[in-house]
């Protein structure tokens, strides 16, 4: 059974008088501890999909599911919920808190989720997942002592801290160098594998496909092809 | 709290330049309201420290306490109805001390002594201030148009009328001096009030609160209403600051706030943020201005009429607070008005 579907999803900007559609009836299916990569040129409405998915933006038509739950009713404080517990992200650029640390940001995070967890798990559950992702070392730097590889490594690490059951990522690796692409796309496949998280990725970059299960190939605010890798 | 608290830790000096204007608004504050209270008392401690009560003067004085003239009669009236009517006058006058210093005071007499000192004939009894100046207990003190001359017999605190320090003498030697056989002014105080729950009314007689009577002082209202606004606009001015500045920093930080709605912190807790960073700016700056006014006040030289309580102080301070705490509220309106969507696509804060 599908953990997230988007159901004839629809969009419409309003330019004065002018109308643009810029998803018109998009369905996708997405099963849980999958990879899913959603590419196409620019202006294919590959993000605007993605931060709809995410609750981030609202559609103008059609459903969206996730657990059986009807996103596209839910008042904002619902929605709000569901981002901070079962949802994680990961931008195109870390957007980190510039005045708190490393491990203050996976700290907020496992907070804003209201973390059930005790106050000593929650330690131990950082400390892993910064291990996990490389950065233990670096846990009291601030995010301005930090590279760009180190700083996006943190935003993964932040975007799975609270265990969420599905991870959207508008084009993760586009601000690295083709090194750091790869450990980035590496570790979402390693966390993807082992805490089942379904993952719903932008990417232009055709070498990251090699990492995700399906690629969805967008143009003009339609999906033109469905394949899994 | 403790994101707040971070926040400053890391922006220690934006928060400090904030923490220093307030810090300086709030202790011109206190010191303007020091002065204020220091003058007021220095005007009117006479009829400051008299209990909650009616004051009556003669209808046709004008609400001008030294037209008014209560004659015998009337205050036998008045003392019928309301026993415990006190009566009292009020004289601007000098006199010269036994080292021939001319001294301006306000020479009061009272049929009463519940309220006012009790004084024999022949004696005065002056306000500390000038025991200060050098007048001592048995100094005898006379005025040219006088044909006697008074003993000191004592010294009260804080006494003063018109700027100008009490001596209270006995009624038989006010009519002596003054020439007058009345007196001017009538007080009932309230808990001494008979057979009425409100003030009793007079033909002929208007009356005044205690404040409404602060107010027929020349000079009095003027004063108070100068230093008052004064200290009204410096309070508006410490709002509109924290709604400025929090304006300031709100709009540098939308691309935080976005980003943190995105990931599901919620706006409230937003907002607690900057009402925490405000109350520590607010509670530090104000500890520090209320310890230089209080310790201004040690300090002060003798002459200055400055009088800060802690009651002022306090209901000043929680007005800093109320006040900061709306003008960050109205400024923090951005944060729920930032769209997530909008943070993500600007790109790296």
């Amino acid at each position: 059974m599908s953990l997230f579907t988007m159901d004839n999803v629809r969009k419409t900007f309003a330019h004065g008088e002018v109308k643009e559609e810029i998803l018109k009836g998009i369905n996708i299916s997405l099963s849980q501890g999958k990879i899913t990569a959603l590419t196409g040129a620019s202006g294919s409405g590959k993000s605007t999909l993605l931060t709809i998915a995410a609750g981030l933006q609202t559609a103008s038509d059609g459903q969206i599911s996730f657990e059986q739950q009807e996103l596209t009713s839910m008042r904002s404080e619902e929605l709000r919920q569901i981002r901070a517990k079962d949802f994680g992200f990961i931008f195109q650029f870390a957007h980190l808190v510039p005045f708190l640390t490393v491990q203050e940001q996976l700290d907020l995070m496992l907070d804003t989720a209201e973390s059930p967890l005790s106050k000593q798990t929650q330690k131990k559950e950082i400390k892993q997942v910064l291990e996990l992702v490389g950065m233990w070392k670096r846990k009291d730097a601030y995010p301005a002592s930090l590279s760009g590889g180190e700083k996006q490594r943190v935003a993964v690490a932040r975007a799975i801290i609270h265990s969420p059951k599905v991870l959207f990522a508008d084009e993760p690796t586009a601000s690295l160098d083709s090194k750091r692409s790869q450990e980035v796309m590496k570790l979402i496949q390693n966390l993807s594998k082992e805490r089942h998280i379904t993952v719903l990725m932008v990417t232009h970059d055709m070498d990251m496909l090699d990492f995700v299960d399906e690629v969805i190939e967008m143009r003009d605010g339609k999906i033109v092809d469905k394949k899994n890798t | 709290m403790k994101m707040a608290w971070k926040e400053m830790k890391k922006n220690k000096l934006r928060y400090t330049i904030l923490g220093l204007i307030v810090f300086l608004i709030s202790l011109l504050t206190f010191i303007i309201s020091g002065l204020a209270n220091g003058l007021s008392q220095d005007n009117a401690s006479l009829i400051k420290n008299l209990p909650d009560g009616t004051f009556y003067l003669e209808e046709e004085a004008d609400e001008t306490y030294s037209f008014s003239s209560l004659s015998d009669q009337q205050q036998q009236e008045i003392a019928e109805e309301q026993p415990a009517t006190a009566f009292f006058s009020i004289q601007m006058g000098n006199f010269i001390d036994s080292s021939d210093k001319q001294r301006s005071v306000a020479y009061v007499s009272a049929s009463d002594s519940t309220y006012f000192q009790e004084v024999h004939s022949g004696e005065v009894i002056l306000d500390a201030s000038l025991e200060e100046e050098g007048i001592a207990v048995g100094d005898e003190i006379t005025n040219e148009q006088w044909d006697q001359s008074l003993t000191v017999a004592g010294f009260v605190d804080q006494e003063k009328y018109s700027h100008s320090p009490a001596a209270f003498i006995n009624p038989n030697d006010f009519q002596a001096l003054f020439h007058t056989d009345t007196m001017q002014i009538a007080f009932i105080a309230d808990s001494a009030i008979k057979n009425t729950d409100d003030a009793p009314v007079f033909k002929g007689l208007q009356a005044f609160s205690n404040n409404e009577f602060l107010n027929t002082i020349p000079s009095y209202s003027a004063e108070q209403m100068s230093l008052n606004m004064i200290v009204i606009f410096l309070l508006v001015i410490s709002g509109m600051l924290f709604a400025i500045f929090f304006y300031m920093i709100n709009v540098q930080k939308l691309g935080i706030y976005g980003i943190l709605k995105a990931i599901g912190v919620k706006t409230g807790k937003l907002f607690q943020m900057m009402w925490a960073q405000m109350f520590i700016i607010s509670v530090v700056s104000l500890i520090l201005s209320i310890s230089i006014s209080q310790a201004f006040q040690l300090l002060a030289p003798n002459g200055m009429p400055f009088h800060l309580t802690w009651e002022t102080t306090g209901l000043l301070s929680l007005v800093f607070v109320i006040i900061g705490f709306i003008g960050a509220t109205l400024s923090g309106i951005q944060i729920k008005r930032v769209e997530p969507i909008q943070a993500i696509q600007q790109g790296e804060m």
